[in-house]
């Protein structure tokens, strides 16, 4: 085994796809189509997840108090919203920091234009709440709007609520389609390398009967399979990358509060992704349709 | 040496191809098999080469009993036999060299060795001159001729031949016959599964009949005359 070439195996494989071209072609679309969902799931999902997270979770409550109130008026109010029970951490943001805050949001390009705001800041002192109880969340808005001298509060608990069933319902729904894909990937897969088995079939049996191991037998059709899976998941990582690229630029010139994850981010790992399911499908296809006669 | 013992082959429709056959051959032996159609010659050759297993009884070859041979044992043990079928079974797309020299790579041969080896073979079966042919552009006696060579390839002990002659006309039958007496001489065990009463006859060899899936007749010389 050792001492024979390995372009036997690939000279095989190869011949094997370009014999049964329309089988292949077929099994490389219905493949490449599954990792496209695949990737365009993943990647909805994983977007949802950063956007659940920057919402800042769901047990944390911003307080805005009124602009005009003294020092001493603001440790009072800071008093009472850590007496509230079930309140877990507060801290106090300052309307300094606040301002720091938003240029930074809004990028050292805009700087000169917020920096004007410095001494007379519209914005207003605020409290940030975080590690509520979340059993007891709504005790803590009642025991909130009690309080006097707070403006208004803000908490992000229905956007992300919403953001969340979406999550639930687009994982479930494209759960099975990508159980449904994959079979049909794997099938398709295993009646394309049958082909190939088929039209050596003669062959295989002298080999078997010369002493052939079932690995010699069965690593032309194993590496046919993997060149499926390879071709496949390298268009569908193609076609990701500028699916991905203009929903990302098409959304983010819509809705500038969603945040999109940068496709340089993800490239490496769709790559690697993509190929590792590819083959294994393709491997995993090959293998099942030559076991019959690698067995003596 | 191949030793059956009691051996039984139920096929899993039922069909009993053998029956109790018992037979003992020893290394360097040339044996004919006979026996109406049907009657099992075949199944024993299968058990032989591991293809089939016993249904009960033993076959040992060189102190290997098959029936306790695991599957990924069987390519190695079957790189002591040499193959040849009624058929020929050459692989069409490759010419008589590479048909040869594949056999080889099949057990992992170094390509140096194949490049020696494969041209004395096909001395051995007269087609020096062919060997850049297509199976294709032979007449059915040469290409049973590359069969034997394909199956002398690896050097194995015994060579099995069922029905070699079955697909040639009867000239050439005799030639190829001749080759596998030559064979033995270099020191093979052969065992030749044939229908052809005169040839059986006119070498003088073992002759084992099977009738009805076991031995009926063993012995040495003519068995029809
Ligand atoms: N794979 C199989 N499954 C079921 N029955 C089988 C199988 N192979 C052979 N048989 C049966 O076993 C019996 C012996 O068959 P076998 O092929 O060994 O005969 P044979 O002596 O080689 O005959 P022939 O001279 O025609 O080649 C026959 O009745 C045959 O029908
Ligand atoms: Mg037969």
């Amino acid at each position: 085994m050792k001492q024979y070439k390995f372009s036997y195996f690939f000279g095989q494989a190869v011949r094997g796809l370009w014999r049964n071209g329309v089988m292949s072609f077929a099994s490389i679309a219905v493949l490449m189509s599954c990792l496209i969902v695949l990737g365009s799931f993943t990647m909805l999902v994983a977007n949802i997840n950063v956007n659940l997270d920057e919402l800042g979770l769901q047990n944390e409550i911003m307080v805005f108090v009124e602009p005009d109130l003294t020092d001493d008026e603001l440790l009072r109010v800071e008093q009472m919203i850590r007496n509230i029970s079930y309140v877990g951490e507060v801290r106090h943001i300052t309307k300094d920091e606040a301002l720091d805050y938003m240029i930074e949001q809004v990028g050292e390009e805009n700087r000169d234009l917020y920096e004007a705001y410095r001494d007379d800041n519209p914005l207003s002192d605020s409290f940030e709440i975080t590690n509520i109880d979340g059993a007891h969340y709504t005790d803590v808005t009642y025991s909130l709007s009690q309080i006097e001298g707070i403006r208004k509060t803000r908490d992000q608990r229905a956007l992300a609520n919403m953001m969340q069933s979406l999550k639930n319902g687009v994982t479930l729904i494209f759960s099975w389609f990508l159980v449904i894909l994959f079979v049909v990937s794997v099938f398709v897969i295993i009646n394309t390398v049958k082909l190939s088995v088929y039209s050596r079939k003669n062959e295989i049996v002298v080999m078997r009967y010369i002493g052939a191991t079932g690995l010699f037998i069965a690593l032309p059709f194993i590496i046919e399979g993997a060149m499926i899976g390879l071709v496949s998941s390298m268009i569908a990582y193609l076609l990701e990358n500028v699916l991905y690229g203009y929903i990302q630029s098409s959304v983010s010139d819509i809705v500038s509060i969603i945040h999109i994850i940068p496709l340089s981010d993800v490239r490496l790992t769709m790559f690697f992704g993509f190929a590792a399911v590819g083959i294994l499908t393709g491997v995993i296809g090959s293998a099942i349709s030559i076991s019959k006669y690698t067995r003596n | 040496m191949i030793d059956f013992t009691n051996v039984i082959k139920a096929y899993p429709n039922g069909t009993v191809a053998l029956n109790g056959v018992n037979l003992h051959i020893d290394d360097g032996e040339f044996v004919f098999v006979v026996g109406a159609t049907g009657a099992g010659k075949t199944t024993l050759m299968k058990l032989l080469l591991r293809e089939e297993k016993a249904t009960s009884g033993t076959v040992v070859v060189d102190n290997t009993d098959l029936s306790k041979l695991s599957y990924l044992r069987v390519p190695h043990y079957r790189r002591k036999l040499g193959i040849v079928f009624q058929d020929f079974r050459l692989f069409p797309k490759k010419t008589v060299y590479e048909n040869v020299a594949f056999a080889m790579q099949v057990v992992g041969v170094p390509n140096k060795k194949i490049k020696k080896r494969v041209p004395a073979l096909l001395n051995t079966v007269s087609l020096g001159d062919k060997s850049n042919c297509f199976p294709n552009e032979l007449s059915g006696g040469e290409q049973q001729r590359v069969a034997l060579a394909r199956a002398l390839a690896n050097n194995p002990k015994i060579i099995i031949a069922d029905e070699p002659t079955g697909n040639i006309d009867p000239k050439m039958s005799l030639e190829i016959m001749n080759l596998l007496v030559k064979i033995n001489k270099l020191g093979k065990t052969v065992l030749v599964v044939t229908h052809e009463k005169n040839l059986v006859d006119y070498y003088q060899q073992r002759v084992i009949m099977i009738d009805g899936g076991v031995v009926s007749d063993d012995r040495v010389g003519g068995m029809f005359e």
